[in-house]
């Protein structure tokens, strides 16, 4: 688990909060002293095929439902599931 | 201050990629491809019924037209039943979220009956069959329109099988 990484954004699924090509900075420090919480957006693995930006929108026997926040364009927990916190990387925590 | 962070930032951290996007992403969907295929499978249905010997016994010439005929038909037939299967299942896959569900509680039995009307068209030829696919499709394209925010309205068809089209305002 990294403490601290940056991602370049490819999509348009968390517009406008976060755009297509902005980078961000993931930090998995928060839920070092705090559990993932609704409205967190969090980075995370999706099943090894990718890394994801997504919102929590709700929790669920200690298991996290994700969205976009642009739902028209966005594959999420409406399409994966639930996710667990071992795949979560981190918290955006600052936008470049 | 914030220029020196952002140094550090942007020579010491690799930058990698995060994905906030769909499969491809395209957003591109839609149900005309099913319709004009379920269309098509009426078609093919209708004419192996309208194919006639002009005997019981027709020369041999004719009984090899008429079975070259019945498998060009028949395969056109299988292709398009078939056609109809995968674009409802794609829609259905990878368009229809939960949220859909919760206003239209009866998607997945539409979808279950589009598989199994479809196999039918394929196994029989029946008209009927072939009949109502059409029109579990436009059913399924009506709701895929709804779910769009776009009023879906019946078109008539060029097509000789006379029918209508689902296409949205």
């Amino acid at each position: 688990m990294l403490l601290l990484q940056k991602f370049k954004i490819q999509g348009h699924s968390m517009e406008p909060k976060i755009k297509d090509t902005d980078v961000v900075l993931v930090s998995f420090i928060p839920f070092l002293f705090k559990n993932p919480a609704v409205g967190d957006i969090v980075a995370f693995n999706n099943k090894g095929k990718q890394i994801l930006i997504k919102r929590i929108k709700k929790i669920e026997n200690g298991r996290y439902y994700v969205r976009g926040d642009n739902k028209d364009d966005s594959l999420d927990s409406r399409n994966i599931g639930f996710i667990s916190k071992s795949r979560i990387l981190g918290q955006v925590i600052y936008k470049l | 201050m914030k220029s020196i962070f952002h140094f550090i930032l942007n020579n010491f951290f690799p930058e990698k990629t995060a994905y906030a996007h769909c499969d491809i992403p395209c957003g591109i969907y839609d149900p005309h491809s099913a319709q004009v295929a379920a269309h098509t499978v009426i078609r093919m249905t209708t004419l192996i019924n309208e194919l006639k010997a002009s005997s019981k016994e027709p020369p041999f010439e004719e009984r090899k037209r008429i079975i070259s005929q019945v498998a060009r038909l028949t395969n056109i037939k299988e292709i398009h039943a078939e056609l109809v299967k995968h674009e409802v299942r794609v829609l259905w896959g990878d368009y229809f979220k939960e949220e859909h569900l919760k206003e239209y509680p009866d998607l997945h039995g539409k979808v279950f009956k589009i598989m199994k009307l479809a196999s039918k068209a394929k196994q029989e030829v029946s008209i009927d069959a072939a009949n109502e696919l059409l029109s579990l499709v436009q059913d399924f394209a009506e709701i895929f329109y709804k779910t769009k925010g776009a009023e879906p309205v019946r078109v008539k068809t060029v097509y000789p099988t006379g029918g209508e089209i689902v296409f949205h305002k």
